[in-house]
């Protein structure tokens, strides 16, 4: 879901990085109050730790693919909102940085829609109402449940939250013509099963830590009596945000963009985009080749003729000398690098 | 220099770790500290870097380790941990090394003609721009080492120093602790190397100190460190036919 | 070699470049990360069908790479996370936007098609800009650039010690990815069985060593503030290559070169 920089607006960018950095600074706010020096060294190796743990290839019984994981949640879950926030922060720039995951001025656009659901939509209104909840009743087991049952669901919305921002931030920066509605269907369902599987690895390491040192854990220690008036709020919470993800979502795309929706079901196209777009780099069991896809792609704008998007009084801004002159300074640009690969060479030898 | 009184120290209740432990080290001195595992040695060292609170009175230069005194007392002690990637936790060797110097309020010239003296003393010059991620097992120790002497401690407390190194490395380790002037305690379970190393060996064995002595002497009895889970240093016992 | 010991390697090979020496590494690192950011803003700012405008941006990034002696060829390689991506999405728009713009001879060239080139060329460039800032600028000089800029410290020593495990953690996954993989011939990823224990075990390893690096930072001296050696002072001459850079991004903005070129040759 790492967005590149080519995908956005500079005012887009501009705003999702000012909104990160808000968050980022009340953040860091609350921390430096919270006043936990060892918390630096945890996040700094838990961070490392999530970076690195979102290479493994995570079979999927009966698929022969293989899922992966972000990490928000689980960070969440592990360090609290914040300092979660601020892991992910690092995780994202060195990502950014190094690997060309995401780029410079899309930083603060990836770290909304990956960081800032996971860690404060995913803990403040999935993983610690239910955490303090008496879902499945008491004990471990369904202490247990509970937290499968908070992975899995704050994974589900807080990737369907990443995935609508990042639909929303493409569209606003006039980057695609694909209809918002059919963009919009595009990206849900996709990450709707990325959601899941993300959640059920989030669920797996949890529950893992819960058996050997439940004391990592955020939120674990509920009190006592409020149970059932917590329960209530919990859940009128996650049907608030379940149905603000499933009911906005649907119904832009129903009144928007009717078209949008028709496209979208005749369209097989999600297949090639869950291949590049996607599911970071690595095919998530989706299977089909690019080739197909384009192939598909022209199959199916055959059905919908004369689809003129444009704006057509956008100034095109390009004329034939335009493309004469780009060549030109293509070809200077070429001279450049060949030039200085010869005088490189001479100085060698 | 050091001197712990009566210490007892205990994780959980009635499991103890260490149990009533007394002795003295003086300036200057090399002590190696031995045991089987689970002997106690690093709660030994945790506790006198107040990393750990037991109960009983630890004494470095006549000051008592408390929460404090912790400042003054961790001024004077320089770790080298085991892990070198858990000590050095800055991208370079000379990030690293700045650390403690700057840290204790010394201006940017001080502390860097201060690591430049120690690279120098080491014969680290190379690693001084270096990543600790690219940096050899070996070098990796050197630089740990050279971290710590950073510091200009009064006292060297060393965790394995020589473990997971080749031959080579290890003599190399083994050369620069026996030229520190400071007060030296070394745990480890590499007898040759404490031999190397160490006048006078501490041996511990359940939490309790089991003998105290000459390294020279202790060292050769094969029976007292056979009883306490230990061998022979290979150096004593000589080529097996 | 698996995915992880790619990571490492791909990490080791950026601070390899930025570990050579150049006038472009020799730039102050505030510089040259305000002058990537302002590079990016603007080619970003690029209609969407302006590709003749947008064409000559490759100058600035083609000018650096040849003065910082980087081989362009050694970003190609990055492309290959951000090119699939950019062309997910823009491959859709000749197949939306069909108004033709303008005739090559012949050759109808669509609005779709003309802003599918110019996503492409941005997400190349903007790569290339990133690249090269990485490339001629060690992590730790990049953090006391950010601590100059105001970023706050918190973050900045976060940044400096993830970047530093993260080498650490990787590898460590690396091996117990081996390890697993040798006891479970034919399996593609993790068994589900492990799913949890997997990452578990290594996370629970990493809290003690989290606790002991801990120790290590109060045992030599640490009190809440981190200090940065390497810290450049910002110099008037670092001001005035600012403006530099920023009134070049702005002159191939401003200035349609493209077309003042092409109508030498077209008439």
């Amino acid at each position: 879901m790492h967005m590149a920089d080519a995908l956005l607006s500079p005012a887009v960018a501009a705003t999702m990085y000012a909104a990160s950095g808000v968050a980022a600074g009340i953040s860091i706010h609350k921390l430096q109050k919270d006043d936990e020096p060892q918390k630096l060294p945890v996040m700094a190796v838990t961070a490392a730790l999530v970076f690195a743990g979102q290479m493994i290839n995570y079979t999927i019984p009966g698929t022969g693919s293989s899922g992966h994981m972000c990490g928000g949640m689980l960070l969440s879950a592990l360090l609290g909102p914040q300092a979660g926030f601020l892991s992910m922060i690092v995780i994202l720039t060195i990502q950014c940085l190094f690997f060309a995951d995401g780029g410079l001025m899309a930083l603060g656009a990836n770290i909304w829609n990956m960081a800032f659901y996971g860690c404060f939509v995913g803990y403040y209104l999935i993983w610690r109402p239910i955490m303090q909840s008496r879902w499945f009743g008491d004990g471990k087991s369904a202490q247990r449940a509970r937290i499968a049952a908070a992975s899995i669901i704050g994974c589900v919305v807080s990737l369907q939250l990443g995935a609508f921002s990042v639909v929303l931030e493409t569209s606003l920066s006039g980057i695609t013509e694909l209809p918002f509605g059919a963009f919009v269907a595009l990206m849900q369902p996709i990450h709707l099963a990325i959601g899941l599987v993300e959640g059920l690895i989030t669920a797996a390491v949890l529950l893992f830590v819960y058996e050997s040192r439940p004391e990592l854990l955020q939120c674990l220690d509920h009190t006592e009596g409020e149970g059932g008036r917590r329960s209530l709020r919990a859940v009128v919470a996650i049907l608030a945000v379940v149905a603000l993800v499933v009911g906005g979502g649907l119904s832009l795309l129903a009144s928007s963009n009717p078209d949008g929706l028709e496209w979208a079901l005749f369209g097989n196209a999600e297949q090639g985009y869950a291949e590049n777009m996607g599911l970071d780099e690595e095919n998530f069991g989706l299977s089909g080749k690019a080739a197909d896809t384009a192939a598909a792609i022209q199959e199916k704008t055959a059905f919908l003729p004369d689809y003129a998007f444009a704006d057509s009084d956008t100034p095109a801004g390009t004329t034939v000398s335009g493309i004469a002159g780009s060549a030109i300074v293509a070809g200077v640009a070429l001279l450049i690098c060949f030039a200085g690969g010869f005088f490189r060479k001479k100085k060698k030898t | 220099m050091i001197e712990f009184q009566h210490v007892s120290f205990a994780y959980e209740k009635d499991r103890p770790v260490l149990r009533d432990l007394s002795f003295r080290i003086e300036k200057g001195e090399a002590v190696g500290l031995i045991g089987a595992n689970g002997a106690g040695k690093s709660s030994v060292m945790k506790l006198l870097l107040g990393l750990l609170q037991g109960e009983g009175k630890i004494l470095v230069d006549g000051v008592e380790v408390r929460k404090d005194t912790l400042a003054e007392i961790r001024r004077k002690l320089g770790f080298v941990l085991q892990n070198s990637d858990n000590q050095m936790f800055m991208p370079t060797v000379y990030e690293d090394m700045m650390f403690a110097p700057l840290n204790y309020m010394l201006t940017r010239e001080e502390a860097e003609a201060r690591v430049d003296a120690v690279l120098a003393r080491l014969h680290l010059e190379h690693l001084k721009h270096r990543y600790n991620h690219k940096i050899s097992g070996g070098e990796k120790r050197m630089a740990a080492i050279a971290t710590v002497l950073a510091m200009e401690p009064e006292a060297v407390l060393m965790d394995e120093p020589t473990s997971a190194l080749d031959p080579y490395n290890r003599r190399i380790v083994i050369n620069t602790i026996r030229e520190l002037d400071q007060t030296r305690i070394i745990t480890s379970h590499d007898l040759d190397m404490i031999l190397d190393t160490c006048d006078r060996v501490i041996l511990l064995s359940e939490g309790r100190i089991v003998a105290d002595g000459k390294a020279s002497v202790l060292l050769r009895d094969r029976e007292l460190l056979e009883r306490n889970r230990m061998e022979l240093p290979l150096s004593i016992m000589g080529r097996p036919e | 070699m698996n995915k992880m010991q790619k990571a490492i390697t791909e990490l080791a090979e950026m601070d390899e470049l930025a570990a050579q020496s150049s006038p472009v590494h020799s730039l102050h690192p505030a510089v040259k990360l305000i002058a990537a950011v302002a590079y990016i803003l603007v080619t970003l700012s690029f209609d969407k069908y302006d590709l003749g405008g947008l064409v000559p941006m490759v100058l600035w990034p083609v000018l650096l790479f040849q003065f910082s002696d980087i081989d362009v060829r050694t970003c190609f390689y990055k492309l290959r996370i951000v090119l699939p991506l950019v062309m997910a999405v823009g491959l859709f728009n000749p197949f939306f936007d069909k108004t033709v713009l303008l005739r090559l001879g012949n050759l109808p060239v669509t609005g779709g098609f003309l802003s599918m080139l110019t996503l492409m060329l941005k997400g190349v460039f903007c790569l290339m800009a990133s690249f090269l800032l990485m490339a001629t600028t060690p992590i730790d000089n990049l953090c006391a650039a950010l601590r100059q800029l105001h970023v706050p410290k918190m973050l900045v020593t976060l940044l400096l010690l993830t970047y530093r495990y993260v080498g650490v953690m990787t590898d460590e996954l690396a091996v117990m990815t081996d390890a697993y993989h040798l006891r479970a011939p034919g399996q593609k990823g993790i068994h589900i069985s492990a799913w949890g224990s997997f990452l578990g075990q290594l996370l629970l390893r990493s809290m003690d060593r989290a606790q002991e690096l801990y120790s290590s930072m109060l045992l030599r001296g640490y009190h809440q503030h981190f200090h940065y050696a390497d810290i450049k002072p910002f110099r008037k001459r670092d001001a005035v290559t600012i403006a530099l850079c920023i009134g070049c991004f702005l002159v191939l903005r401003s200035v349609r070169i493209a077309e003042v070129l092409g109508r030498i040759v077209v008439r």
